[in-house]
């Protein structure tokens, strides 16, 4: 280690520092992943205060989640990521294994079946690993075979998108299955599937989301649809959340209403202010300004995924960090998209910012992988 | 070759990665503009409209109920205040189930299914969302404490104070002084737009008496208040307040102490009492009995309670007998008396010998005396104007009358307010009749006969008169014809309170004033003029007043009557369990003022007195309206008779005028 720490110095290779690349490399961590991740927790933490009425509980146990998070990211970096390769199929049957126990032991929690609580353990929902896994998997598959991939590859990396999806629509949990799809499909998306296979399965479920909303979507997945293009047909029922969020974003104007002073999340007009729409409070508080600067913390660690994806040396590597990056990405639009107006209300956090447990994990686990195809890939390429 | 082709291979896919990658970057960079776009459209340009969604979520308005003013009596002594009570009340929106809400309630505190009834036309009524409307008036402080240890079962249920109508002398002046009761969606649609507003915060209104007539001034001004209220409609702040303003403390002509005694003077009867002060035409007591608690109806009487006071059809207690008709009986002899003077019909030594009936000419039926009904029967003999009036001569009355005719009987008595409600603010009080040919042709469809004169020169007949009219007319005589008009308010707000409407009413102008001091002589007569070894020359009202009270310090003058019972219901005939012969009994009256025949002071007090059923004028309502005068001349208002005359005239006086009366 330190030998080779020592030809990298020699070389000169990157700009940053001597002494900051040698400490990021002995714990390897990605110094700029880090920084953005440390700030957008510690925004988080800022933002959830005023959300929870300066809860200080709510405080303490959602930064004692961070910090774990942050060690469980750091974690996952000292493995290399082609270990982790190795181990994916085996981790994705395990994935699959808890998303069939929780059909039995699961326990309920907002109308979805995906928690086990065992005792003795924190209660934990698989369903959230599965985000990181099927990317895992998939990569694992398509790196190993030519690209763009072949309609062979295409058929069974679809199957190890479907089985899991499947499983947790099964528990009723929509939102984690949609997301958990789409984390498998960027791989094959960045993987080169061709463009018309992309338009045509895209036309296909536009054509067939007719069919689906008649005659195999439930009444409140109806409900749903109806109230994102008319909040006001149930104004006290289920438009409530989103009139309410909306009034809280427009309220807060360009600058907000100021931190602490939101009088729409203060006074409890916006349901799960801690949880998903918690972006209102933001909005409410700070304005304009305050979202575009949240953007802009984003962009900065999306702008860091993608350039460890660009950087990477081998396809598994790529297509894992393009993936988890635009998974993350995924998690910041739907629920911005979603609080705003832009999308039907789908039950997904905000990332960093929204108080939760396994959701923020994951999120770690996916940027510990990253941090460990930034960090190992000088190593392997010697 | 196969590395070759390997590394060939890989170069491409970077190449198709490195492209997909940017195109995903497009595409982020893309989707964070739209949702950027959509922010600013929410944020900047809707943003004046989200304002005001959001302060109109947090920010409400809502009333503060001004204070009603205070009613006190001519000495300050309170009539109506304001007094906490406490209410349970229910904000709907807050309930999960209202009808388990109300049965656990049931287990808790008394709440009759009359209750549950009254909150559930409440809850209609109600305008704003999470109003807290009232369920159960005047909590005990057991059941506050009940309700405030299963507090946590009763979600949306809350005690409130509130200050409320309180009448301190309960029933004592309930008809005149009225009573507040929730207001009615009548009431509430029957206001104006302004008044609506208004009245947004109060749940009562006057409904009767002084209370109903004085509303505006009683009622004061709506304030508002500014809350900051949460989703649960709890208020969190107070933004904002204007303070409400409070409704005018009116004090009242009335004298609690007179009421009182005047109640007490009736004793067991039922009736009703006016005393007025000539010289103001304050209205010093008004009382109808038997009366009823108004505190009953402020916070909604109950069905059994009011049953019990409607169902009651001898009693009536809700029945005004003060400001209701009744026939006047032979207490309009002296205003009849004044009309043939003045028009000169008769004189001061005009007289008829009287043979105990009356007869008109060509017409065989004979009016008899109803004073001589139940006597030895005879006439009175000689009789004059003077003797007409203290014997109460029906004949005498009849045939002044009969020459009089009714058109000027009319017009005549119309001065002293028969017919009319002089009164500036009993404005419900009855008018009665003061029948005249037209009267009769519209009313009846009939034309007047000779014959409804001579029933109407004795009170009786068509003509009806209210006890609170008696009162006024007897006031006017005491004037002697100065007009003022009965009132009740004396003062607002400490200031004394002059109508500009005061004097529309003509003075009595008589072609020679000393018919004025004649009438008061005759009817000084009636009270003081004591039994002689003449037949029939006594005062009617002597041996029930005068000679009760030797040492009177006061001469009163007055003029008893009594009036046949017309019209009793079949209901009540068809009754078992009150004896019918006693309703069938005369109505007994009397009129009064006094001091009469007084230099140094003028009357004080004019009185009427309306006894249902109580068969005497003279002798029961007589009695009555000397009580009340001796608690007004001489422990109100403590007038010390022997100090105001010097004492060689005192005795003089009193020797001399005596033997007038016998002479006249």
């Amino acid at each position: 280690m330190v030998n080779s720490d020592f030809v990298r110095q020699a070389t000169g290779f990157h700009s940053e520092s001597v002494r900051g690349k040698n400490i990021s490399h002995i714990i390897h961590a990605d110094p700029v992943l880090l920084a953005g991740v440390v700030v957008l927790c510690l925004f988080g933490l800022f933002v959830l205060f005023s959300a929870s009425d300066a809860d200080l509980n709510v405080i303490q146990r959602q930064g004692l989640v961070m910090l774990v998070g942050l060690v469980v990211m750091l974690v996952v970096a000292q493995f290399d990521v082609h270990t982790i390769r190795g181990w994916a199929p085996s981790m994705y049957a395990v994935g699959l294994g808890l998303l069939l126990l929780v059909l039995f032991i699961g326990v309920e929690t907002n109308g979805a079946k995906s928690w086990i609580d065992l005792p003795g353990l924190p209660s934990f929902q698989p369903s959230e690993v599965l985000k990181i896994l099927v990317p895992l998997l998939v990569a694992w598959y398509l790196a190993s075979r030519p690209l763009p991939p072949r309609f062979k590859h295409i058929f069974w990396s679809a199957v190890m998108i479907l089985l899991p999806t499947g499983l947790i629509i099964i528990q009723n949990d929509t939102g984690t299955a949609i997301m958990v799809a789409m984390s498998g499909i960027f791989v094959m998306l960045l993987a080169g599937i061709r463009w018309r296979l992309v338009f045509t399965l895209a036309f296909g479920l536009l054509l067939a989301s007719p069919v689906w909303y008649l005659f195999l979507a439930q009444e409140h997945q109806k409900n749903r649809i109806l109230t994102f293009f008319d909040p006001y047909r149930d104004p006290t029922g289920a438009g409530y959340n989103i009139i309410q969020s909306q009034i809280a974003i427009g309220s807060g104007g360009l600058s907000g209403k100021g931190f602490g002073n939101g009088a729409q999340s203060h006074l409890d007009f916006i349901p799960e202010s801690n949880t998903d729409f918690i972006l209102a409070v933001l909005a409410e508080e700070f304005g304009l300004l305050g979202i575009v600067f949240l953007i802009c913390l984003y962009l900065f660690v999306l702008a860091r995924g993608f350039f460890i994806a660009y950087l990477a040396r081998d396809m598994f590597s790529r297509l894992l960090a393009g993936s988890i990056t635009l998974t993350f990405f995924s998690y910041v639009f739907v629920n911005m998209a979603m609080v705003s107006g832009l999308l039907p209300v789908i039950g997904l956090p905000l990332p960093f910012i929204s108080r939760g447990g396994t959701s923020i994990l994951t999120l770690f686990i996916g940027f510990g992988l990253l941090m460990s195809i930034q960090t190992h890939r000088k190593i392997k390429s010697k | 070759m196969f590395g070759k082709w390997q590394l060939r291979d890989h170069e491409a896919e970077q190449r198709i990665f490195n492209r997909r990658l940017l195109i995903a970057g497009l595409i982020i960079f893309l989707l964070f503009c739209a949702l950027i776009l959509k922010l600013v459209n929410l944020q900047v340009t809707q943003f004046e409209y989200f304002s005001a969604r959001s302060d109109g979520n947090r920010l409400h308005s809502q009333y503060v109920p001004p204070a009603r003013g205070l009613i006190f009596d001519r000495n300050g002594e309170l009539l109506a205040d304001n007094q906490p009570i406490f209410n349970l009340t229910v904000v709907h929106e807050q309930v999960e189930d209202l009808d388990e809400t109300l049965e656990f309630l049931r287990g808790l505190i008394r709440l009759t299914d009359d209750d549950v009834e009254q909150f559930r036309a409440r809850l209609e009524r109600s305008r704003v969302p999470f109003a807290s409307v009232p369920l159960r008036y005047v909590l005990s402080e057991d059941e506050k404490s009940r309700i405030a240890v299963n507090g946590h079962h009763l979600e949306g249920v809350t005690i409130e104070p509130q200050f409320v109508r309180h009448y301190p002398l309960g029933s004592l002046a309930a008809h005149s002084l009225g009573y507040v009761s929730e207001i009615n969606r009548t009431e509430l649609d029957a206001l104006s737009e302004n008044d609506k507003e208004n009245y947004g915060g109060t749940n009562h209104i006057g409904k009767t008496g002084i209370e109903r007539t004085y509303e505006d001034l009683l009622h004061g001004e709506v304030g508002y208040e500014i809350v900051e209220k949460n989703n649960r409609g709890q208020v969190m702040r107070y933004l904002d307040r204007t303070d409400p303003v409070a409704g005018k403390n009116i004090t009242l002509h009335l004298d609690a102490q007179l009421q009182r005694a005047a109640q007490e003077a009736l004793g067991q009867f039922r009736g009703a009492v006016v005393a007025i002060e000539p010289a103001t035409g304050g209205i010093l007591a008004m009382v109808s009995k038997p009366g009823f608690d108004p505190n009953l109806f402020v916070t909604g009487i109950s069905s059994l309670d009011y049953d019990i006071l409607v169902t009651d059809t001898v009693n009536t207690p809700l029945f005004d007998r003060s400001t209701n008709p009744y026939p006047p009986g032979s207490t309009v002899k002296p205003f009849l008396g004044l009309a043939g003077l003045h028009h000169e019909f008769v004189d001061y030594d005009f007289a008829i010998e009287d043979p105990g009936y009356f007869r008109l000419p060509g017409v065989s039926y004979r009016w008899g005396d109803y004073t001589l009904r139940t006597a030895i029967g005879g006439g009175h003999g000689h009789t004059d104007l003077q003797k007409a009036i203290y014997q109460s001569c029906d004949v005498f009355f009849y045939d002044l009358g009969n020459r009089m005719g009714i058109d000027t009987i009319q017009s005549f008595m119309g001065q002293f307010g028969f017919g009319e409600n002089f009164a500036l603010d009993v404005s419900y009080a009855r008018t009665g009749v003061l029948p005249s040919r037209e009267w009769k042709q519209q009313s009846r469809g009939e034309p007047w006969y000779p014959g409804d004169t001579i029933n109407s020169s004795i009170g009786q007949g068509y003509m009806w008169a209210t006890p609170l009219q008696l009162a006024a007319a007897v006031s006017i005589v005491a004037n002697k014809g100065e007009v003022v008009e009965p009132r009740m308010l004396k003062e607002i707000d400490g200031e004394p309170y002059l109508p500009s409407n005061k004097n529309s009413v003509p003075d009595v102008m008589l072609n020679d004033p000393d018919y004025w001091r004649y009438i008061e002589e005759s009817m000084a007569m009636v009270v003081h003029r004591p039994f002689s070894d003449q037949f029939r020359d006594y005062g009617t009202a002597f041996e029930a007043i005068a000679m009760q009270d030797r040492n009177m310090a006061y001469k009163m003058a007055g003029k008893s009557g009594s009036a046949q019972v017309v019209g009793i219901s079949q209901e009540i005939l068809s009754s078992t369990d009150i004896v019918v012969s006693d309703l069938n009994k005369d109505h007994g009256l009397f009129i009064s003022f006094a001091p009469a025949q007084n230099s140094e002071i003028p009357p004080q007090i004019a009185v009427a007195v309306f006894v249902e059923n109580g068969e005497h004028g003279s002798s029961v309502a007589g009695p009555i309206a000397k009580a009340v005068t001796d608690k007004y001349l001489n422990e109100i208002l403590k007038i010390d008779f022997k100090e105001t005359e010097t004492m060689p005239r005192k005795s003089n006086l009193k020797q001399s005028r005596l033997p007038t009366g016998t002479d006249g």
